[in-house]
């Protein structure tokens, strides 16, 4: 047997070993929202993308909206009658405003500027549906190849009443800003939002939870400089913040209370006596409008999946029972925010 | 009278049964042998790509890899560069340099970032930004350069260019990644324009998300919008490589490995062979998040300027070679 023979055969020896010991072959995204066998019936609207294009999930039903318009951070105001999102182009986005059916729809953000094409993205109503939080670029200066500028993305507010915008937090540049801003419930002076940066020696991405008063604009951080906290959303009442906390390669489902006045030094950080409601890669959550659940993104085999998680807020916050899938193999957009409504 | 009733040539007689064995033995073996080889060609083939010999002269590499059965530290030097369309393809800066080093003994992977723009000595070539020794010499003087600088004994290569990095993630469907920071790169290079210049817009959300081939791309190769620049670049080649590994986990290699490598052909070169590739690929699906080290040599670089004026990284070399003895132990050239 000479040598070419011997690579051969022990190579296919090699390949039968790891063949008993395989896994199966990797799913691959079906195109659609598929539903688990077993449906999960949804309290109230849960809002979710799949390929940039949004489904509403109620009940039993799913419903796509929007047909033909790339979607992306739905968002519902607490009366379940406004929709906002970000509609993706090409090389921009803007935010849009409309009916929660996606009727009488307008774009309150410009696609470009004189500083060149915007991005737009991760509307979020208050209270009143009166003002919305948002993402854009908006007020970078021109780059170019060859005079790189920061392109990050700050905090925006748009006010209904006088159709303007201003902004709210200008972001650290080359961090590539900040992202999840959300008005706290029952307090309009209160927003949250993560900022992103850098922290420790050398230097690691670092990602802070981050709580501001738009009645002073002060602002703290809630969790340490070195960690990496995000994507944070409010119980309806307010009192309670779940988000995720990324650690050992893991990014984990936490929820902590928070003080109901603006307090300027927080210590220690609330998010260090943060409670964890779900171990995984979890990715968006969203409170239920009645506080009973938290939904969120997960992968199972590759696919993220929409999971529902029973909370119950009776004497320390914790889940009451396990999360189920709302959806089974459905890819959907992990970087998309989910929204619910009543 | 012929006994057996049979007429014919003398001597010649009706196959017996164990005849007809032997002969469907032998119509089994040549048809699993055609299937082997229908199987195993592409992967071949694949392998096969080497780089070209680079016309100066490069040292011999410092040692043969160890053998199949042993239990010695195997290093890899991972090579990525921007697209063969712009560029001569033999005149590539490597922009991503990984020693991907796998210790059986210890059931334990390290990745070692090397800074693109870390200078050093290039053998026959004088002092540079690491990142031209593949550009001046190829695979084999970017061996030659990695080993005379860190002492690391590079046994094996593969480089890999941009469309081979989008072809891998999109046959394993994707990888699930926590992007660490909002990417915004108002001037990320559009290599896949019919050009191989321009550029395009891109935004990729922070968080936990499912990335195709095109968006990891975008992930690895963007660092306009990063204060780490460089470091942060590597940080993110580092988890993507290890998002990529958990990804195979899930993956059966028999179905995949020739699927792969015809997706791979022509974007892909290396020195490894098939049994080598098999050997390691099994390894890889052993390991646990906890068996994968990622190092890097960022605090013990600075920046500074070239007598010709480039931006460069000097580096502590007396504290870059402690920590590579904390990495790689006795497993360092002497």
């Amino acid at each position: 047997m000479n040598r070419r023979d011997r690579t051969l055969t022990l190579a296919a020896i090699a390949l039968l070993a790891a063949a008993c010991s395989s896994n199966g072959a990797t799913p691959h995204d079906p195109g659609k929202v598929v539903l688990p066998s077993k449906q999960m019936t949804v309290a109230g609207k849960l809002y979710a993308t799949k390929g940039r294009s949004l489904y509403r999930f109620s009940g039993t039903h799913l419903t796509p909206l929007l047909t033909g318009v790339k979607v992306k951070d739905p968002a519902v105001s607490a009366d379940g009658t406004r929709l906002a999102f970000a509609q993706l182009q090409e090389q921009s986005s803007a935010i849009v405003l409309g009916d929660v059916e996606g009727k009488a729809r307008q774009r309150i953000t410009p696609p470009s500027a004189p500083e060149g094409a915007l991005w737009a993205f991760s509307p979020s109503f208050s209270a009143d549906a009166k003002q919305l939080l948002y993402l854009t670029d908006r007020g970078k200066e021109p780059s170019s190849p060859r005079d790189l500028k920061p392109n990050d993305l700050g905090v925006w507010l748009y006010d209904a009443g006088t159709g303007r915008s201003h902004r709210v937090v200008a972001p650290a540049p080359y961090t590539g800003g900040d992202s999840d801003p959300l008005f706290r419930p029952g307090a309009s002076d209160q927003l949250i939002y993560t900022t992103y940066l850098y922290g420790g020696v050398p230097l690691q991405p670092a990602a802070r939870l981050t709580w501001m008063s738009t009645r002073t604009g002060a602002s703290v951080s809630l969790s340490p400089e070195r960690a990496r906290n995000f994507q944070p959303a409010f119980s309806p009442d307010g009192q309670y913040l779940a988000f995720i906390r990324a650690d050992s390669g893991r990014d984990d489902l936490y929820v902590m209370a928070l003080g109901t006045s603006f307090s300027r030094e927080p210590r220690p950080y609330p998010t260090e006596a943060a409670i964890l409601l779900q171990s995984g890669m979890v990715s968006q959550p969203v409170w239920a409008p009645d506080g009973s659940a938290i939904a969120f993104l997960m992968p199972t085999k590759g696919s993220f999946d929409l999971f529902v998680l029973p909370v119950t807020t009776t004497g320390t916050v914790r889940a009451s029972g396990p999360a189920q899938a709302v959806t089974h193999g459905s890819f959907l957009d992990a970087d998309s925010r989910l929204a619910w409504s009543p | 009278m012929n006994q057996t009733g049979v007429t014919g040539v003398p001597g010649a007689s009706r196959p017996s049964r164990s005849h007809w064995i032997v002969i469907g033995a032998v119509l089994l073996c040549l048809a699993l042998i055609a299937g082997a080889l229908v199987y195993i060609m592409p992967v071949l083939a694949l392998l096969g790509n080497h780089d070209a010999a680079p016309g100066r002269n490069v040292p011999a590499p410092a040692h043969a890899p160890p053998p199949l059965d042993s239990k010695q530290r195997i290093n890899i030097l991972l090579l990525g560069s921007d697209n063969d369309q712009k560029f001569r393809e033999d005149a590539l800066l490597s922009q991503t340099m990984i020693v991907v080093s796998v210790d059986p003994a210890h059931h334990q992977v390290t990745l070692l970032s090397l800074p693109r723009d870390l200078w050093v000595e290039i053998p026959a070539y004088g002092n540079a930004k690491i990142d031209l020794a593949y550009a001046r010499g190829g695979a084999a003087l970017a061996r030659a350069t990695v080993e005379k600088a860190f002492k690391i004994p590079i046994h094996y290569y593969a480089w890999i260019g941009l469309k081979g990095l989008v072809r891998v993630v999109d046959r394993l469907g994707g990888i699930d990644v926590d992007v660490l920071h909002p990417v915004l790169d108002d001037n990320y290079p559009n290599d896949f324009n019919a050009s191989g210049y321009g550029t395009e817009r891109v935004y990729l959300a922070a968080g936990p998300q499912h990335l195709d081939g095109r968006h990891a791309l975008q992930y690895v190769r963007s660092r306009h919008g990063d204060l780490l620049s460089d470091f942060g670049r590597s940080i993110r080649q580092q988890q993507v490589l290890l998002a990529l590994q958990q990804q195979a986990e899930g993956m059966d290699p028999v179905t995949a490995l020739p699927n792969f490598a015809r997706d791979l052909n022509g974007h892909v070169k290396t020195d490894l062979d098939l049994v080598r590739v098999t050997q390691l690929a099994l390894f890889m699906r052993g390991l646990r998040a906890g068996d994968v080290r990622q190092a890097f040599i960022t605090p013990f670089v600075r920046d500074a300027t070239s007598p010709d004026g480039q931006q460069i990284l000097l580096a502590d070399w007396p504290a870059v070679n402690r920590y590579l003895r904390q990495l790689f132990g006795e497993d360092l050239l002497s």
